[in-house]
């Protein structure tokens, strides 16, 4: 039995852990849950002796048996933690290409935990390696023995990382967001593979994970952390059924699911149209375009009623180059019109470095994409990293060059919000210089959009409170803030000339499920607010879900299935969709 | 600036700032005003020793070594000065384009830096006196030309490395120029590796400079220069060893205090990020 006793770690004079108290008993699987921050791995490393010399324990000890691993007060013992690291205890870690040595075979790699604690050589141990191999499922033993790293692919690196975990049995296994940096599937197969392994060899399992879903899907038990402390411990289903805290049930809440009923987006866009106009006024450029619209979809509903004759007739007493374009969007699909539109598109990608005289190979990643974009509506474009999603996108936005086939769409430039809010703003500058700039790069464009400084400061600390942000953060930069902040300020800064259409890769992947789920809000109330289309990237199904009116499904380059998104996700045609959502 | 974010006193900025402040006050005031003329010859003080009179004594024509070492110390700095003035600047030009648009320029201007680089750059410095003959402006011409690559360099990869990242990117998107891109978004990003190399730079230009004085190369005569006043006093070591020491430890002064400098300027950037 594994017995963390009232344990306080400290960084300096931040303290990561406060008083957790853990229990682990043999065969069982303890998840511990949390956003960043919260100090789970924190508590893991400690655990295993592998936190940072820097880091104190204050109080409290860790126990293995009777056996005490840590103390309050005493220096990390590390000749007593070496004795049980690897063989009684071990971890896998979350990046599977960081957690092996990138220089040597992987076979000796996993057979040196074999060289350091048994009395194994040679022959034998080699084949003690091929059994652990195949035993977490991996194909060709004997190719990957004497494979690098890099000729592995995500699922299988993690798997020789699990091997290396489980090959000498031990009696706890922590595992650290093992499956975060692998696709849906691929995770699936890891967490099955991690729950057959308890069962055989029936070890303790501490999986540390941000996900309630995966912790659902495992744990015996469930322990909440928050800022450092242990704020729930409980049975899983009890947790999720009648979770105690507050922040637990906010927890269960922010995660997307298809448990939970989507919202009407038609119903709310229609409402939205109001807010809409309202906005028109305020900011000098825009206004025209954003009356239009809204009066655009008003005359759309009308349209819609309309039939035969009568629409005739409408069509009829229209006059005028504006009527007449109105009415144009008003036809088309569903009475909206494309905002973009993509015919038989082909993305290449060109191989080789950027040198004078190599010559450089053509691959095709994208191959026949034919979709369209409506205005006001949010398309999905789901699959698994690797199949095309960012490319496809890219060559929207007309960043990929080397594309054959057509793509029409009606904006101006449509923008992009980008997944990782760390490098997607400019750290030089302050977050009203980045809000401005948009603003200023139209202007030097186009002289007809030409502003003054107090038009474009004032449209700035508009868009700055749209998003939700106080003005203190006009001059801040971008270290200064969140990642749920910085990602405000990105989607500011991709709506602030009003594109119309918007191209967002992943972007919520990167954030805590309660700040998603926030983040996730914003863009809806947007979306309404200023009338916008999304092309929402994202390998996590359930969060299309909730985003999206439609969805498509790409594999392999190829856009398989597309459709209105509660047809996809209740009578999936491809059997590879059925793949995708029954592993989320 | 001394105190840093965090509250540690930076130790290595403070003294930096304290040797090289000191030096650059002695070059700067030597440029306008010296204790004694640095060319009245004196045949009575020859080799005085160090005293209250000259403080650090005086030379084979009875002139005052400090008096010389300040001004030598500002044509040092004016000189280093522009030398990485002139090869930033060139470099951040360079580096900046070949770095953002690669290609045949880039292919071009990397294959010419190698070439500057494939020569020990005194012999370079060499050559290009020899054909432009001596005096300050060539001595800052010819070092400025030699230290250009070592910018390039530096510049160039910051530029490969922000090019792609996704607020240049985005800055694209939102049809920024190119320019300002260059520029505007990039540039101030890549400072804080920038102004070390600088730092370095600046560094290697004194002892350039002092190296091609010693030399011959340098400034001429009757202009003080800090390698020419080492080069004159190595027949008198014996006899009068603080014509020598005079600008040497001046030399390692200003270098060292640049050094700590520079080092306290990369610790503080360290420790703000």
């Amino acid at each position: 039995m594994i017995r963390i006793e009232d344990l306080s770690v400290a960084f300096e004079d931040t303290e990561a852990v406060k008083h957790v108290s853990l229990e682990l008993i043999d065969g069982e699987v303890l998840g511990v849950v949390g956003e960043s921050g919260s100090g789970k791995s924190v508590t893991a490393l400690t655990l295993m002796g592998l936190v940072a010399d820097s880091a104190q324990i204050t109080s409290g000890r860790v126990l293995f048996d009777d056996v005490v691993l840590r103390e309050a007060g005493k220096p990390c013992d590390k000749a007593l933690y070496r004795k049980y690291q690897g063989a009684r205890m071990s971890m896998v870690f979350q990046e599977p290409m960081t957690s092996l040595n990138p220089t040597q075979r992987v076979g000796k790699q996993v057979e040196e935990m074999l060289r350091l604690h048994t009395d194994l050589r040679g022959e034998e141990m080699k084949r003690k390696v091929l059994e652990a191999f195949r035993s977490v499922g991996l194909r060709e033993v004997e190719k990957v023995y004497s494979c690098y790293p890099h000729q592995l692919s995500g699922g299988m690196r993690q798997r020789v990382m699990i091997a290396m975990a489980v090959i000498l049995h031990p009696r706890l296994i922590v595992a650290d967001e093992p499956t975060t940096a692998l696709d849906v599937t691929i995770q699936n197969q890891i967490i099955g593979l991690l729950r057959e392994i308890n069962q055989k060899q029936n070890n303790a399992m501490l999986f540390i994970t941000h996900d309630l879903n995966l912790a659902r899907r495992l744990c015996n038990r469930i322990a909440v952390m928050k800022d450092g402390e242990v704020v729930e411990l409980g049975e899983t289903e009890d947790i999720f059924q009648n979770p105690g805290e507050a922040y637990t049930k906010r927890l269960i809440e922010a995660v997307p699911s298809r448990m939970k009923r989507r919202r009407n987006i038609a119903a709310v866009r229609g409402m939205g149209e109001p807010a809409g106009s309202g906005l028109a006024g305020k900011l000098p450029t825009g206004r025209e375009s954003e009356a239009e619209a809204g009066a655009g979809q008003e005359r759309c509903a009308e349209l819609e009623r309309c039939t035969g004759q009568e629409r005739c007739a409408e069509l009829e007493r229209c006059t005028g180059q504006e009527r007449c374009a109105e009415l144009e969007r008003c036809t088309g699909q569903d009475g909206r019109n494309p905002i973009l539109q993509v015919r038989n598109l082909s993305v290449y990608y060109r191989d080789g470095n950027n040198s004078l005289f190599s010559r450089r190979e053509k691959q095709c990643v994208v191959s026949g994409a034919d979709f369209e974009l409506y205005s006001g509506e949010s398309l999905g474009l789901v699959g698994e990293s690797g199949c095309g999603k960012t490319s496809l996108s890219k060559a929207i936005l007309g960043i990929n060059k080397e594309v054959e086939g057509e793509i029409t769409h009606t904006t101006l430039r449509p923008q992009m919000i980008f997944q990782d809010p760390y490098s997607s703003l400019n750290p030089s500058k302050t977050i009203g210089w980045l809000l401005m700039e948009p603003l200023r790069a139209r202007a030097a464009l186009d002289k007809a959009y030409a502003m003054t400084r107090e038009d474009m400061e004032a449209a700035a600390y508009d868009m700055l409170h749209k998003v939700g942000m106080e003005d203190k953060y006009f001059h801040r930069k971008p270290s200064q803030l969140s990642g749920g902040q910085r990602q405000r300020v990105s989607i500011g800064q991709a709506l602030i000339t009003r594109p119309g259409m918007i191209v967002a890769d992943e972007p919520v992947s990167a954030l805590d499920v309660t700040i998603q789920a926030q983040i996730m809000e914003l863009m809806q109330k947007l979306q309404q607010e200023m009338h916008l289309s999304y092309l929402f990237i994202s390998h996590d199904i359930n969060v299309v879900y909730q985003m999206c009116d439609r969805i498509m499904v790409m594999k392999e380059g190829r856009i398989i299935e597309c459709g209105e998104t509660e047809a996809i996700f209740h009578n999936p045609r491809e059997k590879y969709t059925k793949l995708l959502l029954g592993n989320s | 600036m001394k105190k840093s974010g965090t509250g540690k006193w930076n130790k290595y900025l403070t003294a930096g700032l304290l040797m090289t402040g000191l030096a650059l006050l002695l070059g700067i005031v030597g440029i306008f005003w010296t204790p004694y003329s640095t060319t009245a010859m004196s045949a009575a003080e020859k080799f005085d020793a160090p005293s209250l009179l000259h403080i650090f004594g005086t030379d084979n024509f009875g002139r005052d070594i400090f008096s010389r070492v300040m001004e030598g110390m500002g044509t040092t700095v004016v000189i280093s000065t522009l030398v990485v003035l002139f090869s930033g600047s060139a470099g951040i030009l360079l580096g900046a384009l070949t770095g953002y648009f690669g290609g045949v320029l880039d292919e071009i201007v990397m294959r010419v830096t190698d070439a500057v680089n494939g020569f020990p750059s005194i012999l370079l410095t060499l050559v290009i006196i020899s054909i432009l003959s001596s005096g300050r402006q060539n001595v800052i011409l010819s070092l400025g030309i030699v230290f250009v690559p070592s910018y390039v360099r530096i510049v160039r990869s910051e530029f490969i490395r922000l090019r792609d990242a996704d607020y240049i990117r985005r800055a694209r998107l939102m049809g920024v120029g190119r320019m300002r891109i260059l520029f505007v978004h990039i540039l101030p990003n890549i400072f804080s590796v920038f102004w070390v190399s600088v730092m370095i730079g600046f560094n290697n230009a004194i002892l350039a400079e002092s190296g091609m004085s010693y030399l011959g190369i340098g400034v001429q005569p009757p202009d003080a220069s800090l390698g020419k006043m080492l080069s004159d006093a190595q027949g008198y070591l014996r006899t009068a060893p603080w014509y020598a020491l005079a600008p040497g430890l001046s030399i390692v002064w200003v270098v060292l205090g640049f050094a700590l400098f520079s080092e306290g300027i990369r610790r503080r950037n360290e420790r703000v990020s």
